[in-house]
């Protein structure tokens, strides 16, 4: 019985990723970095433009999580609910704030560890490389809560990839950070974008609503 | 009959029906979810599954409440306390006969 809740349990909670639209903002949300790492490199420290999207990198960040938060439960209020239904998870328990707390100490150890591996060999643009492994544990850590969404794994991949490629091809920090979260932006645009596809055209509208 | 099996007699009835043990096992994982969802999940008609709803409201396990999100009418069904006690307790016992009959 054990093993049949959790499967319940588990299907429940892979619910939220089934039409991708979480994904597509969160693409967003790396295009939207991407740019912002791009601009300050063509733009440099110097200009006021550029000293402005410095010291408004944290309003930036923050304003895109919000208005991301906001535009999924807009999409899925729209898209999902009246195709598959309405589904309210229940606040994060401590063992799950705690999974969180030790998935950050991980992903900084880590950061930290690369980036005093690549300054003492100064072999590689390390702030790219350690963008890349921080940001595939933070997915691969995403799918386990997940429970099973296989396509984090590519994604994490694609991180990896992406990240390890940039930090030795030579161009500006600016523009290689640019480029890591612009691609990983377009992997996910184009995850988030195929599942949406699938998930339409498996779930059309209902002719009239089920809510009874 | 055997104590072990004279103990599945003390079941909650209401919860051991499958239809109604997959509803509120389903409710249980999550805070709320309304009428299409759990349609979809449990895979029963709208009628099978309001009837079952109406059992499990009116014992007091669930509560339906007629909302909406956004523009959309839903109607969302969450476990009560009552509910969940009741769940965990029918768990216990089926856990325990699985434990003594191995």
């Amino acid at each position: 019985m054990k093993d049949e809740t959790s499967q319940i349990e588990q299907r429940v909670k892979r619910y939220w990723y089934t039409d991708g639209i979480g994904e597509l903002m969160g693409g967003g949300m790396f295009l939207l970095l991407g740019l912002y790492f791009s601009a300050q490199q063509y733009l440099g420290d110097q200009s006021f433009v550029g000293g402005l999207l410095q010291s408004g990198f944290v309003v930036i960040f923050i304003g895109g999580v919000f208005l991301g938060r906001w535009l999924v439960n807009v999409l899925k209020a729209r898209v999902t609910y009246p195709r598959t239904g309405y589904v309210e998870y229940r606040a994060n328990t401590g063992n799950t704030i705690l999974m969180r707390v030790l998935a950050a100490v991980v992903a900084m150890t880590v950061a930290m560890a690369s980036i005093f591996v690549a300054r003492k060999f100064d072999m590689i643009d390390a702030i790219v490389a350690v963008s890349g492994v921080i940001v595939a544990i933070i997915l691969i850590v995403k799918q386990g809560w997940s429970f099973g969404v296989g396509r984090f794994y590519f994604l994490s991949a694609a991180s990896l990839v992406f990240g390890g490629i940039l930090s030795v091809s030579g161009f500006a920090r600016g523009y290689n950070l640019g480029m890591f979260y612009g691609l990983m932006g377009i992997a996910f645009a184009v995850s988030g974008g195929l599942t949406l596809k699938r998930y339409l055209r498996e779930n059309p509208l209902p002719a009239e609503s089920a809510n009874e | 009959m055997s104590d072990d099996l004279r103990g599945l007699n003390d079941l909650d009835r209401l919860i051991h029906e499958p239809a109604r043990l997959l509803i509120v096992t389903i409710l249980s994982t999550v805070e709320s979810a309304d009428f299409l969802f759990l349609q979809r999940e449990t895979g029963l008609t709208k009628g099978n599954l309001s009837a079952h709803l109406s059992k499990l409201e009116d014992a007091g396990y669930i509560k339906i409440e007629k909302t909406f999100k956004g523009k959309l009418p839903l109607t969302v069904c969450k476990l009560t306390a009552k509910g969940q006690k009741a769940y965990a307790g029918y768990r216990q016992q089926i856990q325990a006969f699985m434990d003594k009959t191995g």
